[in-house]
């Protein structure tokens, strides 16, 4: 993972969750992961092509992501739901587009251009992720909520 | 060529190309033509494969990029209707890619077994016949494309043309054709898939926590040696500042031969070593055996003059001990002696055909790659120069893109590519845009082309003796003709099989023959 790629993401990261989330937001240490890895149960996907390829995972257990939904839907005034509706997955989706969204456009004032894929969501038990030859960069975020991964793999088009 | 489907293949072509040879044909009745091939040109150089393995020649373009493959992948491609994998000889062979992307490529549909396959060329020329017992076999030196894929040589009209074996290049050496997982074959540079995954993600795991003690420990008290972080596998020669002049000194007084004969002396070197690994400051190995025999001979000596005893019982002890092993200007710029050292080791300009690539795993802050992209600038001046660094301590490598310093810390040599800023210099974007700094875990998948220079020092040490073996097997996969590896000064690679030593100034590792690409 070329370096200058990382702080966009964790900066994006940290801002758009504290912002939405309107809560305290630590981030864990960095660190790369390579070959299949388990995920928690809810996971967003937004896929990069460009000047770069690769994809944006979000990673997180269902109740979190309810957590998040209920926490964000709140904070519009709506009603917050208690399991993971179609509003709820949209909401999660929604946020992967924020900070995905953000940390390309400081990847594009950085002189990187490159697209987004619309998000998908994927729910389910026992899922896990494999993609081989890449490596992913692993910023773990925990709000009160609980903890989102945030599993960056992309890399240089050569 | 406009038109709404992007692919015109050109069934004229192949038409035509046809009645040429025919005519050709005719003017060699005397011969007896049973063999076919389409001829086409890479890097200027004439190459042609057999026509019975290509279904169509064709021009195209857009392809679709496939995230994460191989950097000779360029994409997929709707060939009417039928997804197909294309890839981009030029860079798989590593011959020169002309700057600017054609909209429209010319390449050829080839087929093995049952996939279709796009590969891309610089152009197409056109169908020669010939006899096959025109066909000789390839010689060693064509050194542009791996011999393996030679399948022979014809000379035609006054031209030789280099008979692409198309079976080898694009079908896994387990004999299955493979169109879509090129990344697992035999290529040039390529891994052989499966066996790096498994052991990568405890190593990866283990090797974070390495970085980030680093962070406390390397950078505050960079006097003390390599931290010696008891929690994974410190990767990175980082924090390893004051080892580097000691280090040759020491080697070159070292008075005493080889290991210790006794059965004793030989239970104590077995037990230091335990004590590094579990320290995790070292790893001793076959690779730095000889310098663990040569140092604990020391050690005792020096232990028994302090007093102290023999074993390492802190991690103070294990840094002490490994303490001169760093090579010469770890963690600072290359000094001008050794920068000339290195430069009557790199091979000559003519011996390396292509671009040049450098890998650099285990660059720590930068110092190194830096000083080796300037002495590269100098030394090569006409060729296109790229370096991969890359580096698992986050700390260090993030600082390397935009290295900052004083000028009193540069040597002369490199006055010339650097920029004042207003915190100190840095160097300029000529020589910034040569090398691409990389957060990255050298256990994890290597997807550098291959190169021309690897250099890694003292950082195969650093890693358990399972994982020096596969990323030497990396290195010597990556290593392309005429190149050198360049490990630290204490590391003998020609320890392993399948390298021997190019007896430069600096301690330099060639592989030895393509048939022995493997280590043990």
């Amino acid at each position: 993972m070329r370096v200058e790629y990382i702080n966009p993401f964790v900066e994006s990261a940290y801002n758009v969750l504290k912002e939405v989330l309107n809560s305290e937001v630590n981030r864990g240490d960095l660190y790369l992961k390579s070959t299949s890895m388990p995920v928690l149960g809810v996971a967003a996907v937004v896929g990069l092509a460009g000047d770069v390829e690769g994809r944006v995972l979000f990673d997180m257990t269902k109740e979190t992501a309810i957590n998040i939904a209920a926490a964000m839907l709140e904070g519009m005034d709506l009603e917050k739901p208690t399991e993971l509706d179609d509003m709820g997955k949209a909401t999660i989706t929604e946020l992967a587009n924020m900070i995905t969204g953000q940390s390309v456009t400081k990847l594009h004032n950085l002189g990187f251009q490159f697209d987004l894929t619309p998000p998908a969501i994927f729910t389910g038990e026992n899922m896990e992720v494999s993609d081989t030859g890449v490596e992913a960069l692993i910023v773990p975020m925990e709000i009160p909520q609980g903890k989102i991964e945030i599993n960056v793999a992309i890399r240089e088009r050569s | 060529m406009a038109g709404e489907s992007r692919f015109t293949s050109i069934a004229g072509t192949i038409a035509q190309a046809q009645r040429d040879a025919e005519r050709e044909d005719e003017r060699r009745q005397d011969e007896h033509i049973d063999f076919k091939m389409v001829t086409f040109s890479l890097g200027g150089k004439d190459y042609a494969v057999d026509i019975m393995k290509v279904k169509e020649i064709a021009k195209f373009g857009n392809f679709t990029y496939v995230p994460n493959t191989m950097h000779f992948v360029r994409g997929v491609y709707n060939l009417r209707g039928e997804i197909i994998s294309v890839i981009d000889l030029r860079q798989m062979f590593g011959v020169p890619v002309p700057d600017e992307e054609k909209a429209q490529e010319s390449g050829l549909i080839v087929r093995v077994d049952d996939h279709l396959l796009g590969v891309v060329v610089d152009s197409i020329d056109r169908v020669v016949g010939i006899s096959s017992s025109e066909i000789q076999p390839p010689h060693p030196i064509f050194a542009d494309v791996n011999i393996r894929y030679i399948s022979g040589v014809v000379e035609h009209e006054g031209r030789l043309y280099i008979l692409l074996d198309v079976e080898r290049i694009f079908t896994r050496e387990d004999g299955r054709a493979d169109g879509s997982g090129l990344e697992s074959h035999g290529a040039p540079g390529m891994r052989g898939g499966a066996g790096a995954a498994g052991a990568a993600g405890a190593a990866g795991a283990s090797g974070t926590q390495a970085a980030t003690g680093k962070q406390a420990a390397g950078d505050a008290a960079p006097s003390a040696g390599p931290a010696p972080d008891a929690s994974g596998a410190g990767q990175s020669s980082a924090g390893a500042a004051g080892a580097d002049r000691q280090a040759g000194a020491v080697a070159r007084g070292a008075s005493g031969p080889g290991r210790p004969q006794s059965a004793a002396a030989d239970t104590d070197v077995s037990f230091i070593g335990e004590a590094l690994a579990a320290f995790n400051a070292f790893h001793p190995s076959p690779i730095n055996a000889d310098w663990v025999a040569r140092r604990f001979e020391e050690w005792k000596a020096e232990r028994s003059r302090a007093g102290k005893e023999i074993q390492l019982r802190t991690e103070e002890d294990a840094a002490a001990f490994v303490h001169p092993f760093f090579s010469p200007y770890t963690e600072a710029f290359w000094g001008e002696d050794y920068l000339e050292r290195v430069a009557r080791t790199l091979p000559d300009d003519d011996a390396l055909p292509g671009n040049l690539n450098v890998w650099n795993p285990g660059c720590g802050k930068g110092y190194e790659t830096y000083s080796l992209a300037v002495l590269l600038r100098k030394t090569y001046p006409e060729k296109r120069i790229k370096i991969w660094a890359s580096d698992i301590d986050l700390l260090s490598i993030s600082t390397a893109p935009n290295l900052v310093f004083p000028a009193a810390s540069v040597p002369e040599y490199y006055r010339e590519y650097l920029v004042e800023g207003t915190n100190g210099f840095s160097f300029a974007e000529e020589i910034k845009e040569l090398i691409l700094f990389e957060y990255h875990d050298v256990l994890h998948e290597n997807t550098v082309p291959e190169a021309g220079v690897i250099l890694s020092r003292d950082l195969l040490s650093m890693l358990p003796q399972e994982a020096q073996h596969r990323v030497t097997a990396d290195f010597s996969e990556k290593l392309g003709p005429g190149g050198i590896a360049i490990p630290g000064a204490q590391e003998a690679l020609d320890a392993l099989s399948g390298w021997r030593s190019v007896g430069g100034a600096v301690n330099a590792y060639t592989t030895v023959g393509p048939s022995s690409r493997s280590t043990t």
